[in-house]
């Protein structure tokens, strides 16, 4: 059952007097349980893709529909009231809150989505745990390796059992061997929790574990 | 729930103590100069408040307390003789010159009256009885004299014009706005020392029976002594305070460095809220994305504020507080009231707030897109 699609969806930016189009008609959907890899060379839209299907951007034309429903691009606050409910993001940079605890950032994140208190930590244990940061619960940014930081980051989407995951170059900033584990864990979780994962890369490593693989290449989906 | 305001506010510990350092220098700024003219203040009006008086009667155009000028001492009796007076006696206020036992002069400021006791002046004695001072050439000087006039004991004698005059006493706390010390001499004493003096009062002091209208009195003063000014004591209050704030640049000066404290406290909060802000648009922008709103992160801006604001109070009370004594040495009264210090919480947290709400307008602008730039 299809829980994210994109019907059509187009995106324009204007330049001066001038209008350059990024995507051009994009159409997908994507499934509980689903790993799609979106590649395509630099410029070629995925950024702006995973931003306009991850209801931080929205679409020129076309639409977007999360959980069977369709995105009310108007409001910036439903917009938000999506991104709490449905979409749990992984972003290169990892962007962990350097302040807080590797706990800390996935119980801010749960805070935000409306978990309080106990339940918000006994969540954030659980999404550690399955990451496989157990003993780094205390431990701040500051003090995890890249890998531990990206897990931690997982961790983050993984809580609050959003359906989508969203993760933008999850490897891009690790080493080979890293880069494997935090793929494995994907194809783990994906598998275990039944979330939809799309993930924009690079990386060929990533289309071994992906069911599909989406090109995108000038604003238009190759295949 | 997560305290990321708090958390991020002490994760830049240096930071935050510069912060609150700045904020607490403001706040201290704030307390002395308002306590020290309010000290001021006090002295300036300290003998009109304490003397048991409900109306004064002074020479034409007398601006305060302590610049006295002349009248007949005799015009006592007629203010005596209106109904609803209880007693009115004449009180002498007059800068006169002692020789010290060192052969140097200091000032003084004289007080001299017949009946002392009646009127509650002075109204802290530490040593002596102000009884004795009709009984001879006695003197009864204030202890904050020893600054200038060096240590002196009971039984000691000071001249004033070539004539010796014993102490006999010692008040506290009598302290005039001049900084010129005070002392309590008999009226007679007063004038027979300084001839200008001689049938002279400075003012008359008037009680009134009890449920007796000051006003009315007043009136009635004025109208059968046209040629003095006639005050109530809360008028008389008032004028010898604004003599001294209109006429000395102290009201304007006092402006300018609340003004000035209030500035830097804002600049302090609003220059640090914004560099953090700036520094952390990558995690507010990360907060966006994952669903948080403006609101949220107003919120953390606002408390972050109020725990600076509070903090540096913090600090600049304890200053103020440990500057109180040494002040207190130079003969400089700190007054912090109750009120000053709730109005000083209340103004710093308000300018701390004002300082956050430079920073709404750079985070209401964050783009959460900017999670995907590298």
């Amino acid at each position: 059952m299809s829980v994210l699609q994109a019907q059509d969806v187009t995106k324009d930016f204007y330049e001066g007097a001038g209008t350059l189009s990024v995507l051009k008609g994009i159409s997908l959907s994507i499934e509980r349980g689903e790993i799609v890899s979106l590649e395509g060379p630099s410029g070629s839209g995925k950024t702006t893709l995973l931003s306009i299907l991850g209801c931080i951007l929205t679409a020129s034309s076309g639409a977007v529909v999360v959980e069977d429903q369709k995105v009310d691009c108007e409001s910036s606050g439903s917009l938000a009231a999506i991104r709490r409910k449905s979409i749990g993001f992984v972003f290169q940079q990892y962007n962990l809150l350097p302040a807080l605890t590797a706990m800390e950032n996935v119980e801010y994140a749960l805070n935000i989505k409306g978990q309080r208190g106990e339940t918000a930590r006994r969540e954030a244990e659980r999404a550690l745990y399955e990451v496989g940061l157990a003993d780094k619960t205390m431990t701040l940014p500051r003090d995890l390796s890249g890998g531990q930081k990206q897990r931690v980051a997982i961790a983050r989407a993984l809580a609050g059992q959003s359906p989508i995951l969203l993760v933008d170059e999850p490897t891009a900033n690790l080493d080979s061997q890293t880069g494997q584990q935090i793929l494995d864990l994907f194809k783990q979780l994906a598998r275990q929790e039944n979330r939809a994962m799309l993930i924009v890369t690079h990386d060929q490593k990533v289309s071994e574990i992906a069911d599909r693989v989406l090109t995108i290449r000038d604003g238009r989906l190759v295949n | 729930m997560v305290d990321l305001a708090r958390k991020i506010l002490f994760y830049d510990k240096l930071r935050f103590l510069i912060t609150v350092g700045g904020v607490g220098f403001a706040v201290m700024l704030v307390l002395v100069q308002t306590g020290l003219f309010l000290g001021l203040m006090g002295n300036a009006s300290a003998t009109i408040d304490h003397i048991d008086a409900d109306v004064w009667v002074a020479a034409k155009n007398t601006p305060n307390i302590d610049f006295a000028r002349t009248f007949s001492d005799t015009l006592v009796n007629r203010v005596r003789a209106i109904d609803g007076v209880e007693r009115a006696d004449n009180l002498i206020v007059w800068f006169m010159r002692m020789a010290l036992p060192t052969g140097a002069q200091e000032g003084i400021e004289v007080y001299a009256m017949e009946r002392f006791g009646k009127w509650n002046l002075p109204w802290t004695i530490s040593e002596g009885n102000v009884a004795d001072l009709r009984r001879g050439r006695y003197l009864m000087l204030d202890d904050s004299a020893t600054g200038r006039c060096g240590v002196f004991h009971i039984g000691d004698y000071r001249e004033f014009v070539g004539r010796r005059v014993k102490i006999t006493g010692r008040s506290r706390d009598a302290l005039s706005f001049t900084t010129t010390p005070i002392a309590f001499m008999d009226l007679r004493l007063c004038q027979s020392l300084t001839p200008e003096l001689d049938g002279q009062t400075s003012y008359i002091v008037v009680k009134l029976r009890p449920g007796v209208d000051a006003h009315r009195i007043a009136a009635e003063i004025r109208d059968r002594l046209p040629y003095v000014d006639v005050h109530t004591r809360d008028e008389w209050s008032y004028m010898s305070r604004n003599y001294w704030i209109t006429n000395t640049g102290l009201g304007l000066n006092l402006f300018m460095t609340i003004f000035l404290g209030c500035l830097i406290a804002v600049m302090v909060v609003a220059q640090t809220l914004y560099t953090s802000t700036m520094d952390h648009i990558k995690e507010f922008g990360t907060i966006k994305a994952i669903g948080g709103g403006n609101g949220r992160i107003y919120l953390i801006l606002a408390k972050q504020a109020i725990i600076a604001g509070i903090c540096g109070f913090m600090i600049g009370a304890a200053l103020t507080l440990l500057l109180k004594p040494v002040m207190a040495k130079a003969n400089l009264n700190l007054v912090v009231i109750g009120n000053l210090w709730a109005l000083t919480l209340a103004g710093t947290l308000a300018f701390c707030l004002t300082a956050a709400l430079i920073c709404f307008r750079k985070v209401s602008k964050i783009d959460p897109a900017m999670v995907f730039r590298g």
